[in-house]
């Protein structure tokens, strides 16, 4: 995750739920009203790259005021849709037949940022099962055509509909590797 | 960038060869330039032109006798062989009896790979192409127990796969070839796994 890596700029302009803390004049544009002001519990929806910094800075800021227990942040994050206990359900309950793309485009990339900022252990092993599994079937799909499924009558086609912007670039090079790696047996 | 996406962590099978191609081979030379030792009288009349190399020893290829057993590098025997110049010995594993060998440890041994040299795809892929009236058994034969070693190793593979983690992996004896093959995967797949594995803070752990 790079500065000026195209993927993770995408991933930081989703939009996250949030809670302002603060009565602030001035910042009704973030609600759409333009010249107001907003209010404190307004909800609002913020990209995560303003969102994340804006849950870590605090109003308190002013160092007369340090005498309160503890610096209220400016806003508060609300779990996203593309987190919620529903989705990951059904992450556990089968990772290889969940179309991730339809949540988000750039899941892995968020739920990482996400499990970063509030050092969620839960979500981490979810996603290490999500990933481990999913793998393996972007494998068979890489290395060659997946005659199990086909026999099954399964479509391959639609599991690569469901993969993510990660998933897809693992996808090409790995298969892009064993394509070359056939040619390479085959010319001679 | 200067160097193509697809070279930039990982090699092409054209760069595999041709890493394998620096290895050491045996062959049989068809001519001789040994130069005699005796024979002063021959020195004005034949000015001989001798092998001048900077990256292999030239001096096995100035001391070729005919049918004398000689290691050269495989890049120049498979020169030789093209111009009939030379037959290459295959190795002592590219053999039928040798092969079903290893396929048979492969078979008993689900957790691990037979010690196959490092190279033994490429090299089996070249000599068949370019050296097949040379090997000691037919080659579609030789053909054939090649490609069930690689399909038994490959869904090996597959299985080791399943345990991939963000530390570490033990791939003994697996060649080049296969290694490379699978390099783009695995170092995605465990890139993300670290990634994912340290969104997670080392201090606030051990609460």
């Amino acid at each position: 995750m790079s500065y000026y890596d195209i993927d993770d700029i995408l991933a930081d302009a989703t939009k996250i739920p949030c809670r302002f803390n603060y009565n602030i004049p001035g910042l009704g544009y973030l609600e759409g009203n333009i010249g107001h002001d907003i209010k404190k519990n307004a909800k609002v929806e913020l990209p995560l790259w303003l969102g994340r910094v804006l849950a870590i800075v605090g109003g308190d800021a002013d160092p007369s005021s340090v005498g309160e227990d503890e610096a209220l942040s400016f806003i508060e994050l609300i779990t996203p849709e593309l987190l919620a206990p529903r989705v990951i359900n059904a992450i556990k309950s089968g990772p290889a037949t969940l179309d991730v793309r339809s949540i988000n485009s750039h899941f892995y990339a968020l739920a990482v940022k996400w499990a970063t900022l509030f050092n969620d252990r839960e979500l981490v092993e979810v996603l290490n099962y999500m990933l481990l599994e999913r793998s393996q079937e972007i494998r068979n799909h890489a290395s060659s055509i997946d005659l199990e499924n086909l026999a099954q009558g399964r479509d391959p086609g639609t599991f690569m509909l469901t993969l993510d912007e990660f998933e897809k670039v693992i996808y090409r090079n790995s298969h892009e590797s064993c394509k070359e790696t056939k040619q390479w047996m085959v010319q001679k | 960038m200067s160097l193509p996406w697809k070279l930039q962590e990982t090699f092409s099978p054209e760069e595999i060869q041709f890493i394998v191609e620096n290895e050491p081979i045996k062959i049989f030379p068809r001519f001789t330039t040994k130069q005699p030792v005796r024979g002063n009288q021959q020195s004005n009349s034949s000015v001989q032109t001798r092998w001048k190399l900077l990256t292999a020893k030239d001096e096995p290829l100035n001391n070729l006798v005919a049918i004398q057993t000689t290691e050269v590098a495989l890049w120049i025997a498979l020169l030789l062989k093209q111009q009939g110049k030379c037959s290459i010995v295959a190795p002592g594993w590219l053999r039928l009896a040798q092969l079903q060998k290893y396929i048979d440890y492969e078979l008993k041994n689900t957790g691990r790979f037979s010690e196959l040299p490092w190279n033994w795809l490429v090299v089996a892929q070249l000599l068949f192409s370019k050296a097949a009236d040379d090997l000691h058994d037919p080659v579609h034969l030789l053909r054939g127990k090649v490609q069930d070693l690689r399909e038994i190793r490959l869904s090996k593979i597959g299985q080791g796969l399943k345990h991939l983690n963000e530390s570490h992996l033990q791939l003994d004896n697996l060649s080049l070839l296969e290694i490379n093959e699978l390099r783009p995967f695995v170092l995605g797949v465990m890139n993300k796994l670290k990634d994912i594995h340290n969104s997670i803070s080392e201090d606030q752990e051990e609460d």
